[in-house]
């Protein structure tokens, strides 16, 4: 396949190294468009290759297995819609796993959002210092995804870390968050807000987008800094806020490595950070139910498509795009 | 325009870069794949003698790991053609790493393996028949009948059994010292109850008597034994129902929680992976007899000697205790260096050396010309004796566990901790448990 490739895309750039000089003027308009339509394809090509075999292929193939028992080790068998009436009727784990990944992204994303646009407007208020600064807020989210960032929060937030001793300072004493079913949570989310950086640099690209003269304006007629913020600043980052929310809302559903680590694979302490993907994983590879799993990623799938369709449908209510007469 | 065609041109170089690159390097693979392949794959039973590489996996802590490394390269030693590459994890992860790998066809050439998992590996053709290699590659001399029969599922030998152990229970004789509690000195359940609660009081809290037993599904399967019955029967249907396992778990109810007598399952979550008992916060651990070394491991240098008594009586002169493969040695079916494969397993069993160095940390070497090497000095020597004074309890080895019991095992485990933390009642683990069970049996 691959090698197959590498020589269309061989031949491809040959034959066309010596065209321009003989062949341009015999080459007909219609020949050309042709032509380069088909390099087009030969440059996508790996990229389809990828698509269909790697992307495309495996899910639909998991579309199938969701409709069967599949353990790894026998064929897959039919067994119709057995594997989603369980989750919905006889899987108290799936409830569980469902209640903590909505709580997770519900109010996760928003606090996370919310530090985005404030750490963003704090830079887009003074130019000086800003770049040492908007590196280091960003760098977060570069290591947020390793393993390294889970172990090091595991760390600070068990019995006799760096948070428990801090605490117990102002005479709070929690001992260890990792192991408390009532603060596990808390943890992931204030994890997951820490890693503000991707949201906050688009953020700030947008912020700088706003025209100057809508503040100075407002500046003329007297209007407050929260005034200037919900007027000027909200309406004119809306497109932005958009973007940032979908995406955030897709990766905070699809929460894994942290909860991973953070529980040893295990999802405890008691399944409190059993996240949807993390037990979707573990009846995978741990229960070996492939069928199972791949009836929960189906579901995950249409939930989150069906929460994307609805966001793009009501943004037309409250997105405004620059030039655009809404 | 002459910017356009400049971008495209640089494009295409990148494209063909990058393409040869692809290219060159499938090549490459190609090239490596070719001599291993027509080294060993012309139907050759025996070893080549020539340079070949072993994967080797296991799952244990970082104790074991030193005592395996040590044991390889000794191998290694010995046969200068052959290396290996030995990899470890804990338990569970283990499990899920060797699932994928046998659903991709790369499971490691040369596996430790638990009996749990067996028969399923088994029965899939996963694992090489190492019948012909007996009394070949692998030595039998020094393995009894009994021994040997342990690893054979259907009519293949597909494991050896490297040692065997029974089910006990350890103390921490300087916790019981300061605390100024006798060793457990046998009796019922709810004796062995009072006695944790009795360390747990008399340390002020310090430390804890023990862990909620009912956790753990062996000490479930001792009272079933003791009962006259199985944990699961030969045909895979379980010998309990749910008003039993309610009662085991409710058992265990004054153990649990913050003022229970036992470690609360929060103080367990945040130590993880070491274990209360590894870490000097209980007292005592029902447990296999063979985690002793790996306890001595990680209670540290203070520590020289553990007790090891027998666990609570269920019924009187019954027999509940039976002496399991603590692990065994598989190969796998796949593998492209079957005789050598071989030599590893017969090494890691037999070896004398290999005993020296594990003493008991895998169960009592199954081997007798592995005991050979053994100078059985005092864990090792208070395994075997304790085995030899629980003789009177020992009865027949349940049968070989059905496809899946590991799903089931782990699935105890998780609502046992859930119990520990309150988050579900005995009703609702119970009726979790049978519908985990439910879906494990009809697959």
């Amino acid at each position: 396949m691959v090698t197959s490739t590498a020589h269309r895309v061989d031949e491809d750039t040959r034959q066309k190294a010596p065209a321009p000089h003989h062949a341009e003027v015999a080459v007909s308009q219609k020949q050309r468009h042709w032509r380069e339509s088909l390099a087009g394809y030969g440059f996508l090509a790996p990229w389809l290759v990828g698509f269909f075999g790697l992307t495309l292929g495996p899910m639909l193939y998991s579309l199938y297995l969701s409709f069967t028992r599949y353990n790894l080790f026998q064929p897959p068998q039919w067994i119709g819609f057995d594997n989603y009436i369980r989750l919905f009727t006889d899987d108290p784990n799936f409830t569980q796993s469902v209640k903590i990944t909505l709580i997770y992204v519900l109010v996760g994303t928003p606090i996370k959002l919310a530090a985005a646009l404030g750490v963003a407007m704090l830079l887009n208020y003074r130019d000086r210092g800003a770049g040492f600064f908007r590196s280091s807020f960003y760098a977060p989210s570069l290591i947020g995804a390793s393993v390294s960032v889970a172990i090091v929060w595991r760390a600070m937030f068990s019995a006799d870390g760096p948070v428990d001793n801090t605490l117990s300072i102002f005479g709070i004493t929690i001992g260890g968050w990792v192991g408390n079913v009532a603060l596990v949570v808390p943890m992931m989310i204030l994890l997951a807000v820490w890693q503000f950086g991707a949201p906050m640099v688009i953020f700030l690209a947008g912020l700088k987008q706003v025209p100057r003269e809508l503040y100075e304006a407002a500046d003329m007629d007297g209007a407050g800094p929260v005034k200037k913020f919900r007027s000027i600043t909200l309406p004119m980052l809306s497109s932005v806020v958009f973007f940032n929310l979908l995406l955030e809302l897709i990766g905070a559903f699809q929460v894994f490595s942290s909860a991973y680590i953070i529980s040893n694979g295990t999802g405890g302490p008691a399944g409190m950070t059993n996240f949807y993907t993390l037990y979707l994983y573990k009846r995978a590879f741990s229960d070996g139910q492939m069928g199972y799993a791949s009836a929960m990623a189906w579901v995950l799938l249409i939930v989150v498509a069906i929460i994307a369709f609805v966001l793009f449908r009501t943004s037309k209510s409250w997105v405004h795009y620059q030039g655009e007469n809404r | 325009m002459v910017n356009v065609h400049k971008r495209r041109r640089f494009m295409a170089v990148v494209a063909l870069t990058a393409a040869s690159g692809i290219a060159l390097s499938a090549c490459s693979s190609g090239s490596d794949a070719d001599p291993s392949a027509s080294g060993s794959s012309g139907g050759g039973e025996a070893a080549s003698g020539e340079d070949v590489t072993l994967d080797f996996a296991f799952w244990g802590n970082d104790v074991r790991a030193d005592m395996y490394t040590q044991s390889i390269d000794l191998f290694m030693e010995e046969y200068p053609n052959i290396t290996v590459n030995s990899t470890f994890l804990d338990y569970p992860a283990f499990w899920e790493k060797r699932q994928t790998e046998a659903a991709g066809g790369g499971l490691p050439d040369v596996m430790q393996f638990d009996y749990s998992y067996l028969r399923q590996y088994s029965e899939n053709g996963l694992l090489l028949d190492l019948a012909p290699y007996l009394g070949n590659e692998i030595a039998t001399d020094g393995l009894s009948e009994q021994i040997l029969g342990i690893g054979v599922v259907g009519d293949q030998t597909t494991g050896i059994a490297t040692s065997t152990n029974a089910w006990g229970m350890y103390t921490n004789p300087q916790l019981l010292e300061s605390a100024g509690v006798e060793e457990f000195g046998g009796g019922s359940w709810d004796d062995y109850k009072s006695w944790v609660a009795e360390v747990t009081e008399a340390s002020g809290g310090e430390v804890f008597g023990g862990t909620d037993y009912t956790g753990r599904i062996q000490n479930f399967e001792v009272q079933l034994r003791a009962e006259g019955k199985n944990l699961f029967n030969e045909d895979g249907t379980p010998g309990f129902d749910e008003a039993r396992l309610a009662e085991f778990w409710e058992s265990g109810a004054d153990m649990r929680g913050e003022d229970g007598s036992g470690i609360s399952q929060q103080k367990l979550e945040e130590i993880y992976p070491v274990s209360g008992f590894g870490s000097a916060l209980t007292a005592s651990e029902l447990t296999w007899d063979n985690f002793g070394a790996g306890y001595l491991g990680e209670l540290g240098e203070s520590y020289t000697e553990l007790g090891l008594v027998a666990p609570p009586v269920t019924v009187e002169g019954a027999k509940d205790l039976y002496l399991k493969p603590s692990m065994l040695h598989s190969v796998s079916a796949s593998t492209e260096h079957p005789a050598e494969a071989a030599m590893l397993v017969d090494f890691l069993v037999n070896s004398p050396e290999v005993g020296a160095i594990f003493g008991t940390n895998r169960g009592l070497p199954a081997s007798t010309t592995m005991q050979e090497g053994m100078t059985f000095e005092g864990l090792d020597a208070q395994i075997r004796d304790y085995e030899e004074s629980v003789a009177d309890r020992l009865g027949d080895a349940p049968p070989v566990p059905l496809v899946g019991y590991g799903t089931l095992e782990e699935k105890f485990r998780v609502l046992g901790t859930e119990l520990g933390f309150g988050t579900v009642t005995v009703e609702d683990a119970v009726s979790q448990f049978f519908s985990e069970m439910d879906v494990v049996l009809n697959s």
